[in-house]
Protein backbone atom coordinates (compact mmCIF):
# COMPACT_ATOMS: atom_id res chain seq x y z
CA UNK A 1 0.00 0.00 0.00
CA UNK A 2 1.26 3.46 -0.91
CA UNK A 3 0.78 5.68 2.11
CA UNK A 4 1.50 9.36 1.71
CA UNK A 5 1.02 10.01 5.41
CA UNK A 6 1.55 7.76 8.40
CA UNK A 7 0.93 8.86 11.94
CA UNK A 8 2.19 6.54 14.67
CA UNK A 9 1.41 6.80 18.36
CA UNK A 10 1.22 10.54 18.10
CA UNK A 11 0.82 12.29 21.45
CA UNK A 12 0.58 15.95 22.33
CA UNK A 13 0.43 17.20 25.90
CA UNK A 14 -0.19 20.83 26.82
CA UNK A 15 1.09 20.83 30.39
CA UNK A 16 -1.61 18.82 32.18
CA UNK A 17 -3.92 18.45 29.20
CA UNK A 18 -3.56 15.42 26.98
CA UNK A 19 -4.79 16.85 23.66
CA UNK A 20 -3.79 13.94 21.43
CA UNK A 21 -3.38 10.50 22.95
CA UNK A 22 -1.42 7.86 21.00
CA UNK A 23 -3.22 8.33 17.69
CA UNK A 24 -2.20 6.06 14.82
CA UNK A 25 -3.52 6.17 11.27
CA UNK A 26 -2.43 6.19 7.66
CA UNK A 27 -3.60 8.01 4.58
CA UNK A 28 -3.29 6.36 1.17
CA UNK A 29 -2.16 8.47 -1.72
CA UNK A 30 -4.98 10.16 -3.61
CA UNK A 31 -7.56 9.48 -0.92
CA UNK A 32 -9.66 11.76 1.24
CA UNK A 33 -9.68 11.15 4.98
CA UNK A 34 -12.43 12.78 7.00
CA UNK A 35 -11.50 13.76 10.52
CA UNK A 36 -14.49 14.17 12.82
CA UNK A 37 -15.24 14.43 16.49
CA UNK A 38 -16.98 16.68 19.01
CA UNK A 39 -15.64 20.11 19.89
CA UNK A 40 -12.35 19.91 21.74
CA UNK A 41 -11.63 16.39 20.51
CA UNK A 42 -8.19 17.42 19.20
CA UNK A 43 -8.86 17.59 15.46
CA UNK A 44 -7.13 20.91 14.87
CA UNK A 45 -4.26 19.89 17.15
CA UNK A 46 -3.76 16.76 15.07
CA UNK A 47 -3.63 18.81 11.87
CA UNK A 48 -1.20 21.26 13.51
CA UNK A 49 1.08 18.37 14.48
CA UNK A 50 1.15 17.14 10.89
CA UNK A 51 1.64 20.62 9.38
CA UNK A 52 4.33 21.58 11.87
CA UNK A 53 2.49 24.44 13.55
CA UNK A 54 2.89 22.36 16.74
CA UNK A 55 5.58 19.85 17.71
CA UNK A 56 4.49 16.47 19.12
CA UNK A 57 5.33 15.33 22.65
CA UNK A 58 5.75 11.74 21.48
CA UNK A 59 5.18 9.59 18.43
CA UNK A 60 6.06 10.08 14.82
CA UNK A 61 4.71 11.48 11.58
CA UNK A 62 5.93 10.00 8.29
CA UNK A 63 5.41 11.80 5.01
CA UNK A 64 6.13 9.68 1.94
CA UNK A 65 7.90 7.26 4.25
CA UNK A 66 10.24 9.82 5.80
CA UNK A 67 9.91 11.08 9.39
CA UNK A 68 8.99 14.77 9.47
CA UNK A 69 7.77 15.35 13.03
CA UNK A 70 10.97 17.13 14.04
CA UNK A 71 11.06 19.41 11.00
CA UNK A 72 10.08 23.08 11.23
CA UNK A 73 6.72 24.00 9.71
CA UNK A 74 8.17 25.79 6.70
CA UNK A 75 10.25 22.73 5.75
CA UNK A 76 7.15 20.58 5.72
CA UNK A 77 5.50 23.15 3.45
CA UNK A 78 8.47 22.86 1.08
CA UNK A 79 8.06 19.07 1.11
CA UNK A 80 4.47 19.41 -0.06
CA UNK A 81 2.18 19.75 2.94
CA UNK A 82 -0.32 22.60 2.92
CA UNK A 83 -3.02 23.44 5.42
CA UNK A 84 -5.83 25.90 5.90
CA UNK A 85 -6.74 27.41 9.24
CA UNK A 86 -10.12 27.12 10.90
CA UNK A 87 -9.60 30.62 12.30
CA UNK A 88 -8.63 32.10 8.96
CA UNK A 89 -5.23 33.68 8.69
CA UNK A 90 -5.10 35.78 5.54
CA UNK A 91 -2.47 38.45 5.04
CA UNK A 92 -4.92 41.28 5.72
CA UNK A 93 -3.01 44.17 4.14
CA UNK A 94 -2.26 42.40 0.87
CA UNK A 95 -4.56 42.06 -2.10
CA UNK A 96 -6.36 38.77 -2.58
CA UNK A 97 -4.07 38.11 -5.55
CA UNK A 98 -0.85 38.66 -3.59
CA UNK A 99 -2.14 36.52 -0.72
CA UNK A 100 -2.28 33.60 -3.11
CA UNK A 101 0.95 34.66 -4.87
CA UNK A 102 2.82 34.10 -1.57
CA UNK A 103 1.70 30.48 -1.77
CA UNK A 104 2.97 30.19 -5.33
CA UNK A 105 6.31 31.86 -4.47
CA UNK A 106 6.96 29.58 -1.52
CA UNK A 107 5.08 26.35 -0.99
CA UNK A 108 6.28 22.99 -2.25
CA UNK A 109 9.78 22.74 -3.69
CA UNK A 110 9.95 23.73 -7.33
CA UNK A 111 7.40 26.49 -6.93
CA UNK A 112 7.81 29.55 -9.09
CA UNK A 113 10.33 32.16 -7.95
CA UNK A 114 9.28 35.06 -10.17
CA UNK A 115 6.63 37.45 -8.92
CA UNK A 116 4.94 37.89 -12.31
CA UNK A 117 4.65 34.14 -12.82
CA UNK A 118 3.44 33.68 -9.24
CA UNK A 119 0.68 36.22 -9.78
CA UNK A 120 -0.39 34.46 -12.97
CA UNK A 121 -0.49 31.21 -11.03
CA UNK A 122 -2.47 32.93 -8.29
CA UNK A 123 -5.00 34.16 -10.83
CA UNK A 124 -5.57 30.61 -12.01
CA UNK A 125 -6.15 29.31 -8.49
CA UNK A 126 -8.49 32.17 -7.66
CA UNK A 127 -10.49 31.27 -10.74
CA UNK A 128 -10.43 27.63 -9.63
CA UNK A 129 -12.05 28.46 -6.27
CA UNK A 130 -14.39 31.06 -7.79
CA UNK A 131 -12.86 34.22 -6.38
CA UNK A 132 -11.75 35.87 -9.62
CA UNK A 133 -14.04 38.87 -9.18
CA UNK A 134 -12.29 39.97 -5.97
CA UNK A 135 -8.68 39.61 -7.07
CA UNK A 136 -7.72 43.26 -6.58
CA UNK A 137 -9.36 43.79 -3.20
CA UNK A 138 -7.54 43.72 0.09
CA UNK A 139 -7.94 40.42 1.89
CA UNK A 140 -9.46 42.06 4.97
CA UNK A 141 -12.31 43.39 2.82
CA UNK A 142 -13.55 39.84 2.19
CA UNK A 143 -16.48 38.35 4.03
CA UNK A 144 -16.46 34.94 5.77
CA UNK A 145 -17.28 32.62 2.84
CA UNK A 146 -14.83 34.37 0.52
CA UNK A 147 -12.13 34.18 3.18
CA UNK A 148 -12.66 30.42 3.28
CA UNK A 149 -12.18 30.31 -0.48
CA UNK A 150 -9.06 32.45 -0.14
CA UNK A 151 -7.60 30.06 2.44
CA UNK A 152 -8.19 27.22 0.01
CA UNK A 153 -6.63 29.10 -2.93
CA UNK A 154 -3.55 30.00 -0.84
CA UNK A 155 -3.05 26.37 0.11
CA UNK A 156 -3.59 25.13 -3.44
CA UNK A 157 -1.13 27.65 -4.90
CA UNK A 158 1.56 25.91 -2.83
CA UNK A 159 1.18 22.87 -5.11
CA UNK A 160 0.92 20.48 -2.18
CA UNK A 161 0.91 16.69 -2.30
CA UNK A 162 -1.02 16.58 0.96
CA UNK A 163 -3.71 19.11 1.78
CA UNK A 164 -5.06 19.54 5.30
CA UNK A 165 -8.40 21.35 5.35
CA UNK A 166 -9.55 22.61 8.74
CA UNK A 167 -13.27 23.36 8.52
CA UNK A 168 -13.34 25.06 5.15
CA UNK A 169 -17.11 24.67 5.01
CA UNK A 170 -18.08 26.06 8.40
CA UNK A 171 -20.38 29.04 8.03
CA UNK A 172 -21.17 28.40 4.37
CA UNK A 173 -24.73 27.96 3.07
CA UNK A 174 -25.78 24.71 1.36
CA UNK A 175 -25.14 26.05 -2.14
CA UNK A 176 -21.66 27.24 -1.18
CA UNK A 177 -20.95 23.90 0.49
CA UNK A 178 -21.86 22.11 -2.74
CA UNK A 179 -19.41 24.36 -4.60
CA UNK A 180 -16.60 23.67 -2.15
CA UNK A 181 -17.24 19.92 -2.32
CA UNK A 182 -16.92 20.08 -6.10
CA UNK A 183 -13.67 21.99 -5.76
CA UNK A 184 -12.23 19.52 -3.24
CA UNK A 185 -13.14 16.59 -5.49
CA UNK A 186 -11.45 18.35 -8.40
CA UNK A 187 -8.37 18.84 -6.24
CA UNK A 188 -8.28 15.13 -5.40
CA UNK A 189 -8.59 14.30 -9.08
CA UNK A 190 -5.35 16.22 -9.63
CA UNK A 191 -3.60 13.65 -7.47
CA UNK A 192 -3.58 15.46 -4.14
CA UNK A 193 -4.27 13.53 -0.95
CA UNK A 194 -6.54 15.30 1.51
CA UNK A 195 -7.42 15.33 5.19
CA UNK A 196 -10.70 17.14 5.88
CA UNK A 197 -11.95 18.30 9.26
CA UNK A 198 -15.63 19.02 9.03
CA UNK A 199 -18.79 19.26 11.10
CA UNK A 200 -21.18 19.16 8.16
CA UNK A 201 -21.98 15.43 8.24
CA UNK A 202 -23.56 15.22 4.82
CA UNK A 203 -20.55 16.89 3.24
CA UNK A 204 -18.01 14.71 4.96
CA UNK A 205 -19.94 11.54 4.16
CA UNK A 206 -20.03 12.28 0.46
CA UNK A 207 -16.40 13.41 0.34
CA UNK A 208 -14.44 10.97 2.46
CA UNK A 209 -13.05 7.62 1.42
CA UNK A 210 -12.43 6.88 5.08
CA UNK A 211 -13.39 8.47 8.37
CA UNK A 212 -11.43 8.83 11.57
CA UNK A 213 -13.22 9.79 14.78
CA UNK A 214 -11.45 11.54 17.62
CA UNK A 215 -12.84 11.90 21.13
CA UNK A 216 -10.90 13.43 24.02
CA UNK A 217 -7.75 13.11 21.96
CA UNK A 218 -8.15 9.39 21.34
CA UNK A 219 -9.05 7.61 18.14
CA UNK A 220 -12.36 5.86 18.84
CA UNK A 221 -13.18 4.66 15.35
CA UNK A 222 -11.79 4.42 11.84
CA UNK A 223 -13.10 2.99 8.61
CA UNK A 224 -15.61 3.45 5.81
CA UNK A 225 -18.01 6.35 6.46
CA UNK A 226 -21.21 4.27 6.70
CA UNK A 227 -19.66 1.80 9.13
CA UNK A 228 -18.10 4.46 11.32
CA UNK A 229 -21.28 6.48 11.61
CA UNK A 230 -23.18 3.38 12.80
CA UNK A 231 -20.57 2.73 15.48
CA UNK A 232 -22.10 2.88 18.98
CA UNK A 233 -19.09 4.64 20.48
CA UNK A 234 -19.24 7.34 17.82
CA UNK A 235 -22.96 7.89 18.34
CA UNK A 236 -22.36 8.08 22.09
CA UNK A 237 -19.59 10.63 21.65
CA UNK A 238 -21.80 12.84 19.54
CA UNK A 239 -25.23 12.38 21.09
CA UNK A 240 -24.48 10.99 24.53
CA UNK A 241 -24.97 7.32 25.42
CA UNK A 242 -28.39 5.66 25.37
CA UNK A 243 -30.19 5.18 28.61
CA UNK A 244 -30.37 1.60 29.58
CA UNK B 1 1.34 58.22 -9.67
CA UNK B 2 2.41 55.52 -12.08
CA UNK B 3 5.61 53.66 -11.12
CA UNK B 4 7.50 55.02 -14.15
CA UNK B 5 6.55 58.58 -13.20
CA UNK B 6 7.70 57.95 -9.65
CA UNK B 7 11.10 56.83 -10.83
CA UNK B 8 11.47 59.86 -13.11
CA UNK B 9 10.55 62.08 -10.17
CA UNK B 10 13.08 60.26 -7.95
CA UNK B 11 15.77 60.69 -10.62
CA UNK B 12 15.03 64.44 -10.71
CA UNK B 13 15.35 64.66 -6.91
CA UNK B 14 18.67 62.81 -7.05
CA UNK B 15 19.89 65.12 -9.81
CA UNK B 16 18.78 68.12 -7.77
CA UNK B 17 20.73 66.98 -4.73
CA UNK B 18 23.83 66.29 -6.82
CA UNK B 19 23.93 69.86 -8.11
CA UNK B 20 23.40 71.56 -4.71
CA UNK B 21 27.12 72.23 -4.10
CA UNK B 22 27.36 74.19 -7.37
CA UNK B 23 24.64 76.71 -6.46
CA UNK B 24 23.69 76.27 -2.79
CA UNK B 25 25.31 77.81 0.29
CA UNK B 26 27.52 75.81 2.64
CA UNK B 27 24.62 75.64 5.10
CA UNK B 28 22.35 74.17 2.46
CA UNK B 29 24.95 71.54 1.55
CA UNK B 30 25.30 70.57 5.20
CA UNK B 31 21.53 70.39 5.55
CA UNK B 32 21.51 68.20 2.44
CA UNK B 33 24.05 65.77 3.89
CA UNK B 34 22.10 65.50 7.13
CA UNK B 35 18.81 64.99 5.33
CA UNK B 36 20.30 62.33 3.05
CA UNK B 37 21.77 60.42 5.97
CA UNK B 38 18.48 60.59 7.86
CA UNK B 39 16.66 59.44 4.74
CA UNK B 40 19.03 56.48 4.41
CA UNK B 41 18.41 55.58 8.05
CA UNK B 42 14.63 55.87 7.65
CA UNK B 43 14.86 53.78 4.49
CA UNK B 44 16.87 51.02 6.17
CA UNK B 45 14.49 51.04 9.15
CA UNK B 46 11.80 50.55 6.51
CA UNK B 47 13.25 47.11 5.70
CA UNK B 48 12.85 45.71 9.21
CA UNK B 49 10.07 47.98 10.48
CA UNK B 50 8.05 48.72 7.35
CA UNK B 51 8.34 45.51 5.35
CA UNK B 52 8.98 42.88 8.03
CA UNK B 53 6.82 44.55 10.69
CA UNK B 54 9.41 44.48 13.47
CA UNK B 55 9.61 47.96 15.06
CA UNK B 56 13.33 48.04 15.78
CA UNK B 57 14.81 50.47 18.28
CA UNK B 58 18.21 48.88 17.75
CA UNK B 59 19.05 50.49 14.43
CA UNK B 60 21.01 53.22 16.14
CA UNK B 61 23.33 50.42 17.33
CA UNK B 62 24.11 49.63 13.68
CA UNK B 63 24.58 53.33 13.02
CA UNK B 64 26.94 53.67 15.99
CA UNK B 65 28.92 50.56 15.07
CA UNK B 66 29.35 51.94 11.56
CA UNK B 67 30.68 55.18 13.01
CA UNK B 68 33.04 53.39 15.37
CA UNK B 69 34.28 51.17 12.55
CA UNK B 70 35.46 54.23 10.65
CA UNK B 71 36.74 56.01 13.76
CA UNK B 72 38.77 53.06 15.05
CA UNK B 73 40.22 52.27 11.63
CA UNK B 74 41.28 55.88 11.05
CA UNK B 75 42.41 56.86 14.55
CA UNK B 76 43.83 53.67 16.02
CA UNK B 77 45.22 51.96 12.93
CA UNK B 78 45.64 54.76 10.36
CA UNK B 79 43.77 52.68 7.78
CA UNK B 80 41.96 54.18 4.78
CA UNK B 81 38.36 55.27 5.40
CA UNK B 82 36.99 52.66 2.98
CA UNK B 83 38.45 49.93 5.21
CA UNK B 84 36.78 51.65 8.15
CA UNK B 85 33.40 51.59 6.42
CA UNK B 86 33.81 47.88 5.72
CA UNK B 87 34.85 47.26 9.33
CA UNK B 88 31.75 49.10 10.52
CA UNK B 89 29.51 47.05 8.23
CA UNK B 90 31.10 43.80 9.39
CA UNK B 91 30.61 44.74 13.05
CA UNK B 92 26.99 45.74 12.46
CA UNK B 93 26.16 42.59 10.48
CA UNK B 94 27.78 40.39 13.13
CA UNK B 95 25.74 42.19 15.74
CA UNK B 96 22.57 41.70 13.67
CA UNK B 97 23.18 37.95 13.41
CA UNK B 98 24.25 37.36 17.00
CA UNK B 99 21.54 39.43 18.66
CA UNK B 100 18.93 39.06 15.97
CA UNK B 101 18.71 35.36 16.71
CA UNK B 102 17.36 35.79 20.26
CA UNK B 103 15.72 39.22 19.88
CA UNK B 104 13.77 38.45 16.69
CA UNK B 105 11.93 35.68 18.55
CA UNK B 106 10.04 38.46 20.31
CA UNK B 107 7.23 40.34 18.63
CA UNK B 108 5.60 43.76 18.74
CA UNK B 109 6.18 45.75 21.91
CA UNK B 110 8.44 43.10 23.39
CA UNK B 111 10.74 43.29 20.40
CA UNK B 112 10.76 47.10 20.57
CA UNK B 113 11.70 47.14 24.27
CA UNK B 114 14.40 44.48 23.85
CA UNK B 115 16.05 46.38 21.01
CA UNK B 116 15.79 49.58 23.04
CA UNK B 117 17.81 47.79 25.71
CA UNK B 118 20.49 46.87 23.15
CA UNK B 119 21.18 50.55 22.52
CA UNK B 120 21.75 51.24 26.21
CA UNK B 121 23.95 48.18 26.58
CA UNK B 122 26.11 49.23 23.64
CA UNK B 123 26.57 52.72 25.09
CA UNK B 124 27.75 51.18 28.35
CA UNK B 125 30.10 48.71 26.66
CA UNK B 126 31.70 51.19 24.28
CA UNK B 127 32.16 53.75 27.09
CA UNK B 128 34.52 51.26 28.69
CA UNK B 129 36.57 50.25 25.65
CA UNK B 130 40.01 51.79 25.32
CA UNK B 131 40.09 51.15 21.59
CA UNK B 132 36.93 53.24 21.19
CA UNK B 133 38.25 56.10 23.31
CA UNK B 134 36.07 55.22 26.33
CA UNK B 135 33.43 57.81 27.18
CA UNK B 136 35.56 60.67 25.85
CA UNK B 137 35.19 59.48 22.28
CA UNK B 138 37.45 59.70 19.26
CA UNK B 139 38.50 62.67 17.14
CA UNK B 140 38.90 61.73 13.50
CA UNK B 141 41.31 63.33 11.04
CA UNK B 142 39.74 66.13 9.04
CA UNK B 143 38.50 65.01 5.62
CA UNK B 144 38.05 66.74 2.29
CA UNK B 145 35.14 69.10 1.63
CA UNK B 146 31.40 68.70 2.04
CA UNK B 147 30.77 68.00 -1.65
CA UNK B 148 32.33 64.56 -1.33
CA UNK B 149 30.09 63.74 1.64
CA UNK B 150 27.01 64.96 -0.17
CA UNK B 151 27.85 62.67 -3.08
CA UNK B 152 28.63 59.74 -0.78
CA UNK B 153 25.42 60.05 1.21
CA UNK B 154 23.39 60.58 -1.96
CA UNK B 155 24.88 57.45 -3.52
CA UNK B 156 24.13 55.51 -0.33
CA UNK B 157 20.50 56.65 -0.30
CA UNK B 158 20.12 55.65 -3.95
CA UNK B 159 21.56 52.19 -3.29
CA UNK B 160 19.39 51.73 -0.20
CA UNK B 161 16.27 52.78 -2.10
CA UNK B 162 17.14 50.42 -4.96
CA UNK B 163 17.50 47.63 -2.42
CA UNK B 164 14.05 48.45 -1.03
CA UNK B 165 12.62 48.60 -4.55
CA UNK B 166 14.04 45.14 -5.19
CA UNK B 167 12.61 43.88 -1.91
CA UNK B 168 9.14 45.11 -2.80
CA UNK B 169 9.09 42.99 -5.96
CA UNK B 170 11.10 39.92 -5.01
CA UNK B 171 10.36 36.55 -3.49
CA UNK B 172 12.47 37.56 -0.48
CA UNK B 173 10.42 40.74 -0.02
CA UNK B 174 7.14 38.85 -0.27
CA UNK B 175 8.43 36.56 2.45
CA UNK B 176 9.10 39.58 4.65
CA UNK B 177 5.67 41.06 3.94
CA UNK B 178 4.05 37.71 4.71
CA UNK B 179 5.88 37.67 8.05
CA UNK B 180 4.59 41.17 8.79
CA UNK B 181 1.03 40.29 7.88
CA UNK B 182 0.87 36.97 9.72
CA UNK B 183 3.96 35.13 10.84
CA UNK B 184 2.30 31.78 11.62
CA UNK B 185 0.61 31.69 8.23
CA UNK B 186 3.87 32.68 6.54
CA UNK B 187 5.71 29.74 8.13
CA UNK B 188 2.97 27.31 7.14
CA UNK B 189 3.25 28.52 3.55
CA UNK B 190 6.97 27.73 3.45
CA UNK B 191 8.67 30.96 4.50
CA UNK B 192 11.80 30.32 6.59
CA UNK B 193 10.76 33.01 9.03
CA UNK B 194 13.83 32.94 11.30
CA UNK B 195 16.26 33.20 8.39
CA UNK B 196 14.24 35.88 6.61
CA UNK B 197 13.94 38.05 9.70
CA UNK B 198 17.66 37.86 10.39
CA UNK B 199 18.54 38.62 6.77
CA UNK B 200 16.26 41.66 6.88
CA UNK B 201 17.86 42.77 10.16
CA UNK B 202 21.35 42.29 8.66
CA UNK B 203 20.40 44.14 5.49
CA UNK B 204 19.26 47.18 7.44
CA UNK B 205 22.45 46.84 9.52
CA UNK B 206 24.53 47.20 6.36
CA UNK B 207 22.91 50.46 5.25
CA UNK B 208 22.63 51.97 8.74
CA UNK B 209 26.30 51.21 9.42
CA UNK B 210 27.37 52.84 6.16
CA UNK B 211 25.31 55.92 7.06
CA UNK B 212 26.90 56.01 10.51
CA UNK B 213 30.37 55.64 9.04
CA UNK B 214 29.90 58.44 6.55
CA UNK B 215 28.42 60.68 9.23
CA UNK B 216 31.27 60.07 11.70
CA UNK B 217 33.86 60.69 8.99
CA UNK B 218 32.07 63.90 8.08
CA UNK B 219 31.69 65.49 11.54
CA UNK B 220 35.12 64.07 12.59
CA UNK B 221 34.03 63.35 16.14
CA UNK B 222 32.35 60.41 17.82
CA UNK B 223 31.37 59.62 21.40
CA UNK B 224 29.15 56.84 22.79
CA UNK B 225 26.25 59.18 23.56
CA UNK B 226 25.91 60.52 20.03
CA UNK B 227 26.80 57.23 18.30
CA UNK B 228 24.17 55.12 20.06
CA UNK B 229 21.53 57.82 20.31
CA UNK B 230 18.03 56.44 20.92
CA UNK B 231 16.42 59.70 19.83
CA UNK B 232 18.02 59.22 16.42
CA UNK B 233 16.28 55.85 16.23
CA UNK B 234 13.01 57.51 17.19
CA UNK B 235 13.54 60.01 14.39
CA UNK B 236 14.11 57.19 11.88
CA UNK B 237 10.81 55.65 12.89
CA UNK B 238 8.90 58.95 12.83
CA UNK B 239 10.29 59.76 9.38
CA UNK B 240 9.57 56.32 7.95
CA UNK B 241 6.07 56.26 9.40
CA UNK B 242 5.38 59.86 8.34
CA UNK B 243 6.40 59.02 4.80
CA UNK B 244 4.70 55.64 4.63
CA UNK B 245 6.25 52.44 6.00
CA UNK B 246 6.41 49.51 3.62
CA UNK B 247 6.59 51.73 0.52
CA UNK B 248 9.58 52.36 -1.74
CA UNK B 249 9.82 56.16 -1.64
CA UNK B 250 7.76 57.04 1.44
CA UNK B 251 10.50 56.89 4.09
CA UNK B 252 12.93 59.02 2.07
CA UNK B 253 10.14 61.49 1.33
CA UNK B 254 9.17 61.62 5.00
CA UNK B 255 12.78 62.19 6.00
CA UNK B 256 13.21 65.10 3.60
CA UNK B 257 9.91 66.68 4.63
CA UNK B 258 10.51 66.40 8.36
CA UNK B 259 14.17 67.41 8.14
CA UNK B 260 13.10 70.53 6.24
CA UNK B 261 10.26 71.31 8.65
CA UNK B 262 12.45 70.96 11.74
CA UNK B 263 15.23 73.00 10.11
CA UNK B 264 12.86 75.85 9.24
CA UNK B 265 11.27 75.78 12.68
CA UNK B 266 14.65 75.75 14.37
CA UNK B 267 15.90 78.75 12.41
CA UNK B 268 12.73 80.86 12.84
CA UNK B 269 11.59 80.17 16.37
CA UNK B 270 14.48 78.44 18.05
CA UNK B 271 13.13 77.76 21.53
CA UNK B 272 9.68 76.54 20.55
CA UNK B 273 10.86 74.54 17.53
CA UNK B 274 10.55 71.11 19.11
CA UNK B 275 7.05 71.87 20.38
CA UNK B 276 5.91 72.80 16.88
CA UNK B 277 7.67 69.77 15.49
CA UNK B 278 5.63 67.70 17.92
CA UNK B 279 2.44 69.39 16.72
CA UNK B 280 3.32 68.54 13.11
CA UNK B 281 3.78 64.88 14.02
CA UNK B 282 0.51 64.70 15.97
CA UNK B 283 -1.45 66.36 13.17
CA UNK B 284 0.14 64.02 10.63
CA UNK B 285 -0.75 60.96 12.66
CA UNK B 286 -4.36 62.06 13.08
CA UNK B 287 -4.94 63.03 9.45
CA UNK B 288 -2.69 60.66 7.53
CA UNK B 289 -1.75 57.73 9.75
CA UNK B 290 -0.54 55.69 6.79
CA UNK B 291 1.93 58.31 5.67
CA UNK B 292 2.60 60.63 2.78
CA UNK B 293 2.83 57.78 0.28
CA UNK B 294 -0.72 56.66 1.09
CA UNK B 295 -1.93 60.27 1.01
CA UNK B 296 -0.44 60.76 -2.46
CA UNK B 297 -2.12 57.58 -3.65
CA UNK B 298 -5.59 58.13 -2.26
CA UNK B 299 -6.08 61.89 -1.99
CA UNK B 300 -7.02 62.24 -5.63
CA UNK B 301 -9.56 59.48 -5.38
CA UNK B 302 -11.21 60.60 -2.15
CA UNK B 303 -10.35 64.32 -1.99
CA UNK B 304 -10.83 65.92 1.42
CA UNK B 305 -12.92 62.93 2.51
CA UNK B 306 -9.59 61.08 2.79
CA UNK B 307 -8.83 62.93 6.04
CA UNK B 308 -12.34 62.41 7.41
CA UNK B 309 -12.14 58.69 6.72
CA UNK B 310 -8.78 58.45 8.46
CA UNK B 311 -10.08 60.18 11.57
CA UNK B 312 -13.09 57.87 11.63
CA UNK B 313 -11.10 54.70 10.98
CA UNK B 314 -8.38 55.31 13.54
CA UNK B 315 -10.34 57.02 16.30
CA UNK B 316 -9.32 55.65 19.66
Amino acid sequence: MDNILEVRNLTKRFHGLLAIDRVTFALERNQILGLIGPNGAGKTTLVSLVSGTLQPTEGSVLFEGKPIHRLAGFRRALLGIARTFQVMRPFPGLTVLDNVAVGALFGAAGSTRQLAAAREDANRWLHFVGLDHRVRQRADALGGPDRKRLELAKALAMRPKLLLLDEVMAGLNPVEIEEVITVIKKVRDQGISIVVIEHVMKAIQSLSDRLLVLHHGEKIAEGKPQEVLRNDQVIAAYLGSKRR
Amino acid sequence: MKPALKFIFAALVVGGFATVPSWGSAVLVQFGINALILATLAQSWNIIGGYTGYPSFGNSVFYGLGGYGVAIALVQYQLPSAVGLILGVVLAVLFAFLLGLPVLRLRGHYFAIATLGLTEVMTAIVSNLDIAGRNVGLILPLAKGDTLFLELSLALLVVTTLAVAWISRSRFGFGLIAIRENEVAAAVMGVNTTLYKILAFALCAVFSALAGGIHAYWITYLDPGSAFDVSLNVRMIIMAVFGGPGTIFGPALGAFALAAISEILASKITSLASIFFGVVIVVAIIFMPRGVADLAQNFRRFGWRYFQENIKAHRV
